[in-house]
């Protein structure tokens, strides 16, 4: 019989897991009795627990998950896996139900491929953490799941592709949008329509939770003659049009011109394939200038306009304002977390929780599911304020990542952690919105909706002047970190730009600082044990340090999602 | 056919930044505005009192220096032109007027503004104690509301620094009197260029290209006598006999100030007579008209963004129009086909290319070749196998077209 | 009765002891993801390679299909 998967693979798992039980019986005899209960029981010390033994080959599997001692274990078990894996059918069963979910699976390549390995996302991102970072961090997961859940069962619920053509009720009450366009300029109109962006799960959240996906996009795109050589994120946001793997969910679109040339050039091919009004909302360049920010206010009020007369629905400024008084609570925990994470060793949330969550949930603005995780968080985290619990208690460096990860490893910063003590604090994508917004009155609305608008994700600090990406010093200052971690975008022009002059500064203020060379999406370019050869080279050159767990210093996870 | 009595001399000022115009116009003691894209109107930098340069960096193929500071995968032109900054080439600059119109060259213009900040260490590149960069926004979108933008960014941050720093006259009087100039130099290069409609030329892509872009790179009151000159010089060049082309070519694309890459096609056999790119002609030598009760200064705004086809704008509408406006233009040349050209790391091209390589040919039955190059072409061997190859292919149609018919 | 009903919710308890060990085992040892990894993605991976797929840049370019987006302020 020809099956589509190799059985030699499957029973060469079966013998590693195997052989895993064998070690630990093994490794049971030859250590005392009450060392290893006392492992089983809190779990190894950090310098002992060698995670890097539990992948199974180059797949990035385990050969068992990490044993926790018995209370995160079994926290991890019930309160992470087998919750999630439930609330995940809960999930599409609440948005759109399981028939359009198998549709769309069936349909479209980015979410076959990506979503149903997502508790390995939270494996990968969890991995080593204890008692309330470990809770805490897996709260902010849930509440990307969910919220990515609502968007793609939208997309399938309005989706012509699925329906034979119709274009039902949820297709004329769903507006589509760049995945740079704040969800927040759509409040008006949410009691009625849903906004649900064009890439942010087709192609952002892929790229976390399978990377393999994203490639099938960008090869797409070459494949039609585009180069290799411009930003790899807008070659995938275009190569899902040009592989036609984007849903007909919405009858016209907002665009905007993102992050970049590249972004703004995307919107062509974008145009061409999607076919349908488009209005461009962009956002100008030169944010710190009062004219531009007036010009900025003039484009939104027109935008709007361009809704009213698509949807035949008038501007709701009841609704405008009821939801950015939600979004405003919502900033306003970020300053407190921020405060936790600047000024305490609780902070409970690690440097791929943080990162991911807070660009994801700025983005979309506001939605009930970061108001429920929040109020989760803002428990735990409290409590480990009070008991002045060492959250990442092995922390050597306090670590501010900047500029753009890699969303292919953004959970590098867990092996970071875990294999050099590295506990990345804070992150530049999570410092971009800074701000609640006034709903006293419309002009002071609009303003601050301008502001919040043009600083869109990967531009707050990258344009409108170098002066905004050198704001790394401030930042490292407030955070207290004494570590930088430097993206380094390879294909990014306005970061490659500047490098010279973060190497210049570096130096001259003595800051102890590593480069994650990469291409956002593509693994292909810098791969995962590229970048840990990288700062393994930097930690033990430079700091002349030791690893935490030398098991983690070299594996090869090449195939891993 | 008989060489243009002035094509060495105009060589010769393309040879370096600081050529010999410039320098007599620093001589007659004004002031040398740098820019580098066409959304900074050079015909405000050509207020009385002061004169427009179009940076370029002639002869750089290795930028080691700007290379450091900019990295190995931005655009070469941009980073040549840092290299040329930081060897002291632009030193005779008293200002630079910069945009935000494309990453590459703004990361240029940042490294050239002198700071005053804490965070980034000032590199004082540009050795003139007058020296500043002043940055202006440029809208993505042509409506009325991004014009009064337009129009309000430029006085701002172009008309009132001048103005400021240097005491130029920035009234409505000097602004129309720069405009006239300026439309002066436009008609004399559209009259040039327009002898590219003939049937056989009178003029080499070549020509032109040098011609186009010393008004771009010379103080505009002096080049202008040269420009006159040639312009009457061609009223009666004669053509050779025999056509030495044997195709006629639009080349389009992004930023290119090197006629040696115009010299590259033509020596393949085709004739370049039109030039849409960034330093062609085709919409900076366009007249300026200033509308009944308009100010100048908004028909000036209105007037780069409407004259532009650039690929940075993004109405729906615009997105669409500029691929027919192409088109009319090959038309308009009598174009055998299109060259669309687009400079490596060059993001907006990048795209453009793609999507003109599919439209033009499909939807307008245009010919095209799509090509990547650099800023300065040392890849010439590949890039002439490849419009060689076109050229045939072009010859081939019109012959199976001939038999047809 | 009452026995009966012991007996059912012993039953369920049994049950439920052993689903939740079945299901510790399935998370432990990463059941779920080599099922994923190993027979899930391959299979769907070849069901998207050979999926017939609209040829996009077949797809109009009509020039003048929209109008311009522009309001009075």
């Amino acid at each position: 019989m020809n099956l589509p998967f190799d059985v030699s693979r499957l029973k060469a798992s079966a013998a590693a897991m195997k052989d895993s039980i064998a070690k630990g019986a093994e490794e049971l005899k030859q250590q005392g009795f009450d060392k290893k209960v006392h492992d089983f029981w809190y779990g190894k010390p950090h310098g002992e627990r060698r995670l890097g033994d539990l992948y199974a080959g180059k797949t990035g599997l385990y050969k068992h998950r990490e044993w926790r001692g018995v209370k995160d274990t079994m926290y991890y078990f019930y309160m992470i896996w087998l919750y999630n894996y439930i609330t995940m059918v809960m999930d599409l069963m609440k948005y759109g139900g399981l028939v359009n979910f198998a549709k769309g699976v069936w349909r479209y390549r980015w979410v076959g491929q990506t979503y149903l390995p997502v508790l390995h996302w939270f494996d990968r991102g969890l991995e080593g953490l204890r008692g309330p970072a470990l809770a805490a961090s897996a709260w902010h997961y849930r509440g990307m799941v969910n919220s990515t859940i609502k968007q793609f069962q939208r997309m399938f619920e309005a989706d012509t592709r699925l329906h034979g053509g119709e274009k039902n009720e949820a297709y004329w009450h769903t507006i589509a949008h760049n995945e740079t366009v704040w969800g927040g300029v759509f409040y008006p109109w949410s009691d009625k329509f849903a906004n649900v962006a064009l890439e942010m799960i087709p192609y952002f959240v892929t790229c976390h939770v399978n990377s393999h996906t994203v490639l099938n996009y960008i090869d797409a795109v070459q494949s039609i003659g585009l180069p290799g050589d411009p930003c790899p994120m807008c070659q995938a946001e275009a190569g899902i049009f040009v592989q036609d793997d984007v849903p007909d969910y919405a009858p016209f679109a907002i665009i905007c011109n993102e992050a970049c040339d590249a972004s703004v050039a995307t919107s062509n091919l974008q145009d061409w394939f999607f076919d349908k009004p488009i209005y461009a909302l962009p956002m100008p360049m030169l944010f710190d200038d009062p004219l531009v920010k007036k010009h900025c206010m003039a484009e939104i009020r027109q935008m709007w306009k361009f809704i009213e007369d698509q949807t035949g629905v008038p501007f709701n400024y009841e609704q405008l304002v009821k939801k950015l008084k939600l979004q405003n609570e919502l900033q306003e925990f970020e300053w407190e977390k921020w405060d936790v994470a600047a000024n305490t060793e609780s902070y409970p949330i690690n440097g791929v929780a943080q990162a991911l969550y807070r660009i994801y949930q700025s983005q979309y603005g506001d939605n009930d599911i970061w108001h429920f995780c929040d109020k989760k968080v803002r428990k735990i985290m409290e409590k480990a304020v009070e008991r002045k619990t060492k959250t990442f208690p092995n922390t050597r460096h306090r670590v501010i990542a900047w500029s753009c990860a890699p969303l292919y490893y953004s959970n590098w910063c867990t092996w970071a952690y875990n294999c050099w003590g590295l506990n990345v604090i804070i992150n530049m994508d999570s410092l971009m919105f800074n701000m609640t917004i006034r709903t006293d009155n419309l002009e002071n609305t609009v303003e601050d909706m301008a502001q919040y608008h043009m600083w869109a994700p990967m531009r707050r600090m990258a344009v409108g002047g170098m002066k905004h990406m050198f704001e790394l010093w401030e930042y490292m200052e407030k955070f207290n970190c004494d570590m930088v971690a430097m993206y380094d975008q390879l294909q990014c022009k306005g970061v490659q730009g500047l490098h010279g002059l973060f190497e210049d500064e570096f130096r001259d203020r003595d800051i102890k600082a590593f480069w994650i060379p990469h291409a956002l999406p593509d693994s292909r370019t810098v791969s995962r044990a590229e970048i840990r050869r990288l700062i393994n080279d930097y930690m033990t050159t430079v700091m002349h340090e030791e690893p935490l767990d030398p098991s983690l210093l070299e594996f090869d996870d090449s195939m891993t999602w | 056919m008989k060489d243009l009595k002035h094509l060495i001399f105009f060589e010769d000022l393309l040879q370096e930044a600081n050529n010999d115009l410039v320098k007599q116009g620093k001589a007659d003691g004004k002031r040398a505005i740098g820019y580098t894209c066409f959304f900074m109107p050079e015909v405000l930098l050509d207020l009385p009192g002061c004169f427009s340069v179009r940076l370029r960096a002639p002869r750089c193929t290795s930028p080691d220096i700007a290379t450091y500071y900019m990295s190995a995968r931005t655009c070469h032109y941009a980073r040549s032109l840092l290299e040329r900054a930081l060897e002291g080439g632009y030193n005779f600059l008293d200002a630079q007027m910069a945009t935000e119109t494309c990453t590459a060259t703004c990361r240029f213009q940042e490294h050239l503004q002198q700071k005053h900040l804490d965070t980034v260490k000032d590199m004082r590149i540009i050795e003139n104690d007058d020296f500043f960069v002043e940055f202006s926004d440029v809208p993505f979108k042509k409506d009325a509301i991004s014009i009064d933008h337009y129009a309000e960014q430029l006085r701002f941050h172009v008309l009132q620094p001048l103005h400021e720093h240097f005491g130029i006259d920035i009234s409505d009087e000097a602004l129309r009197e720069a405009i006239e100039q300026q439309n002066e130099v436009s008609r004399l290069i559209r009259e040039i260029g327009d002898y590219r409609k003939l049937d056989n030329p009178t003029i080499t892509g070549y020509e032109f290209h040098v011609i186009q872009l010393v008004s771009l790179v010379c103080p505009k009151y002096l080049i202008l006598p040269y420009l006159r000159e040639t312009a009457e010089e061609l009223k009666t060049r004669e053509p050779d006999l025999k056509k030495e082309f044997r195709c006629k070519v639009v080349l389009s694309g992004s930023e290119n100030d090197d006629p040696d890459f115009t010299k590259l096609i033509e020596s393949c056999g085709a004739r370049v007579v039109a030039d849409r790119y960034c330093y062609g002609s085709q919409e900076t030598r366009q007249i300026i008209e200033i509308r009944e009760g308009e100010d100048p200064l908004r028909a000036v705004a209105r007037h780069y963004l409407e004259q532009s086809i650039c690929p940075r704008f993004m109405d729906q509408h615009e997105m669409r129009a500029r691929k027919k406006r192409l088109a009319d233009l090959c038309k308009e040349y009598h174009a055998d086909g299109l060259i669309v050209a687009s400079n490596k790391f060059c993001e907006y091209w990048s795209y453009e290319r793609v999507i003109d390589t599919v439209i033009m040919q499909r939807d307008f039955g245009i010919p095209v070749c799509s090509i990547e190059k650099e800023y300065i072409n040392a890849a010439s061997g590949q890039l002439r196998t490849r419009f060689q190859a076109f050229i045939e292919s072009v010859e081939i149609k019109h012959i199976q077209k001939g038999a047809q018919s | 009765m009452k026995k009966l009903l012991c007996k059912g919710l012993g039953k369920l308890l049994k049950i439920f002891l052993l689903a939740n060990i079945a299901l510790f085992v399935v998370f432990f040892f990463d059941l779920d993801g080599k099922l994923m990894f190993y027979v899930v993605e391959p299979f769907l991976k070849k069901h998207y390679d050979n999926m017939e797929r609209k040829d996009t840049m077949k797809s109009p370019y009509d020039i003048d299909k929209f109008p311009k987006y522009e309001y009075d302020e």
